[in-house]
């Protein structure tokens, strides 16, 4: 067992660190000219460049680059640029020549809006997605099982970004039905109303699969022989529906939700940006509109890490689930 | 008889007799799974009505110049509508057009350019099929193989593949995309001025490749989990015993099993890829002024959804329809390839 997560482990390092070569190699040898790339202007004078070189060694060699920015994710580092010194604290992310703020602070004040909006989401597609696929496959064949499998087709069919902007245009902004999104700072309550929406969107959205998945898992497990063998011995139906058919059906769907959480980022990503929630999806769109580079890059590796990290946390909890595997 | 088709074989056997076991003396004319995926697929409603829209839209995309051309001629401008043209004359200081549907324009003209919008529709279905089927194709390809390679070979070989896998799945895609695609755009645009033209070109191809690089390891995984098991399995011991060269193993032994997956997953690909598509250009790092894209216009005519819904909603039903059709189409030929699903 500690092997398997010790060697879980070391792979999920490994992919996180595959992670950070590669996006430094897009972002700091992809564009021909990467200082010119970060300046703010398009047409940049000389001493801004130079400034801009300057401040991340961008004259040194790549490797020296690297290991000036590895080293700031431990230590932190600090930039000075245009006469200010900003100090960038462990895990240093970057420094945005657009906004002259740290890339963690750009982030990391964001990152708690991603979450709630994620998180609010998976409650409500774990939930909806597993009860219904539940039902549908105990009820299988029936108009109730017909009607909620044509209905998750068509939700889950749809492109997302579609049904999520008309939610936001229609119900929100024309008809005011559920409130917009407002900070924060704007008092929890608020806060907590205007995620209503987005978190509704995406969760039913994605609950949508989670009903075919369960659904279609669930009545797989029912047609093995050891859940006939159960029935023919006479254990009571709903001990067989969720003793011995519902964990083992479970396992598959666990799977697949360790596999979702990078779907789920994409879909927090359009919901933000089409709600105007301020997380850090919206944030590196809005980075993008800017070409400001190192806050896209650093959008890039929380992601990374976000997804590598579920994983982890899913095959891990897999093997307890599934002990076949561990031995594999 | 061969173990891992049992499924298919029974359900075979059952309707007529089975052309994949040559070895029993049976003459009755046999179907191979395809075949009758197929005749299962002629017999569902849902698919045939797909099918149709499907073909619409298809039609649409490859007629596009002459739907357009039958649209009346102008009386403000004196020509008839095109893709490109833009007629400011036809819209007003605020830039919200003064004509409205008619004869010249069956969807009104664009706020701000004066565009006609059937044109814009119209040829807005040809990136979104042209992206969705090329981009399936290829990354079916790779997945394929990469499965195929990891499975079968196992040992160091997997061990690569499986970790390419994880790093390319691990990865938040599309951020990355919407990050590479300007800058590879920069990159191979860096020689010299390019037109508006060019550019959209360029920004087209660059699409699908990066759609492609991310978008094989879905396939791959499946495939080689399958293989995984498969070459466990009784017959394909067999097959290795006797001495059965490891090419035909893999293309006569165990790829056959996998054509199902292979086709669902494939028709499958096609909406996701054409949704990505739309996504990316809606957000803005898809395709480029001048090419028409329906996921361009809702971006534009969000802003005006409420004024002008003549110009959000032609864009919001093709989009939404051809991937609800391609889906569900996708659904069913899962269904049909599926012998334990039987109707």
């Amino acid at each position: 067992m500690l092997t398997y997560i010790l060697r879980r482990m070391a792979l999920a390092l490994s992919v996180i660190l595959a992670t950070l070569v590669s996006s430094f190699l897009l972002f700091f040898a992809g564009p021909s000219d990467p200082a010119q790339a970060m300046c703010p202007e398009t047409r940049c004078n000389p001493a801004r460049l130079e400034a801009i070189t300057k401040s991340i060694g961008l004259d040194k060699p790549l490797t020296e680059q690297f290991f000036a920015y590895f080293k700031g994710l431990f230590v932190g580092r600090d930039f000075v640029y245009a006469g200010d010194t900003v100090h960038c604290g462990a895990p240093c992310l970057g420094f945005s020549f657009v906004t002259r703020r740290s890339v963690n602070e750009e982030l990391f004040t964001r990152f708690p809006n991603t979450v709630v909006l994620a998180l609010m989401a998976a409650v409500v597609f774990v939930t909806v997605g597993v009860t219904l696929g539940i039902l549908a496959a105990v009820r299988r064949g029936s108009a109730a099982d017909r009607g909620l499998v044509g209905s998750s087709q068509v939700l889950g069919s749809i492109p997302y970004y579609v049904l999520a902007l008309l939610v936001a245009l229609y119900p929100v902004i024309l008809w005011n039905i559920l409130p917009q999104y407002s900070s924060i700072s704007a008092g929890v309550g608020p806060y907590f109303m205007g995620m209503l929406a987005p978190a509704l969107i995406l969760g039913l959205v994605t609950s949508a699969s989670y009903v075919r998945y369960t659904r279609n898992s669930m009545i797989e497990t029912l047609s093995m022989d050891y859940i006939r063998t159960a029935r023919s011995k006479g254990i009571n139906e709903r001990v067989v529906l969720f003793k011995h058919g519902f964990r083992a059906a479970m396992s598959p769907i666990a799977t697949i939700l360790g596999l979702d959480i990078a779907a789920l980022l994409t879909g927090t990503l359009i919901t933000e940006q089409i709600f105007g929630v301020d997380g850090i999806g919206r944030r590196g769109l809005a980075a993008l509109k800017s070409f400001d580079l190192p806050v896209i890059m650093g959008t890039v590796l929380i992601g990374a890490v976000v997804v590598v990290i579920m994983n982890l946390v899913v095959d891990i909890a897999y093997s307890f689930i599934d002990p076949r595997v561990r031995l594999s | 008889m061969p173990e891992p088709s049992a499924g298919t074989l029974i359900e075979v056997s059952e309707e007529t007799a089975s052309t994949t076991a040559p070895e029993t003396k049976d003459v009755r004319t046999g179907r191979s799974p395809g075949q009758v995926a197929w005749a299962r697929l002629k017999q569902d409603k849902v698919a045939i009505v797909c099918s149709v829209i499907i073909l619409f839209f298809l039609l649409v995309a490859i007629f596009a110049p002459l739907l357009v051309s039958l649209e009346a001629v102008d009386p403000i401008t004196g020509a008839k509508a095109d893709v490109g043209t833009v007629h400011t004359e036809l819209v007003d200081f605020n830039g919200l057009p003064t004509v409205g549907p008619s004869s010249a324009h069956w969807l009104g003209v664009e706020p701000r350019l004066g565009r006609d919008l059937f044109a814009r529709w119209a040829y807005g279905a040809r990136p979104s099929l042209i992206i969705g089927f090329v981009a399936a194709f290829a990354s079916t390809l790779i997945g394929v193989t990469l499965g195929l390679i990891g499975g079968y070979l196992g040992g160091a070989s997997d061990k690569f593949i499986s970790w390419v896998i994880d790093f390319f799945l691990s990865l938040p895609i599309l951020l990355l995309v919407i990050a590479i695609i300007p800058i590879m755009q920069k990159r191979i645009a860096a020689g010299g001025d390019l037109t508006a033209e060019e550019t959209s070109t360029i920004r087209f191809v660059v699409l699908i490749v990066i759609l492609v690089v991310f978008g094989w390891m879905g396939l791959a995984r499946l495939v080689r989990g399958e293989v995984k098991s498969l070459r466990e399995r009784e017959f394909v011991q067999a097959a290795r015993a006797i001495g059965v060269p490891t090419r035909s193993i893999l293309f006569r032994e165990i790829l056959p099993n996998l054509v199902g997956p292979i086709i669902v997953s494939a028709s499958i690909a096609v909406p996701a890829y054409i949704t990505y598509e739309a996504t990316l250009s809606y957000l803005g790092a898809g395709l480029v002024e001048p090419t028409a894209s329906w996921g361009r216009t809702i971006a534009d005519a969000q802003n005006l959804f409420a004024t002008y819904p003549l110009w959000l909603w032609p864009s919001v039903i093709g989009l939404s329809l051809l991937v609800l059709a391609l889906s569900l189409l996708g659904d069913s030929i899962r269904d049909a390839f599926d012998p334990t699903s039987r109707r």
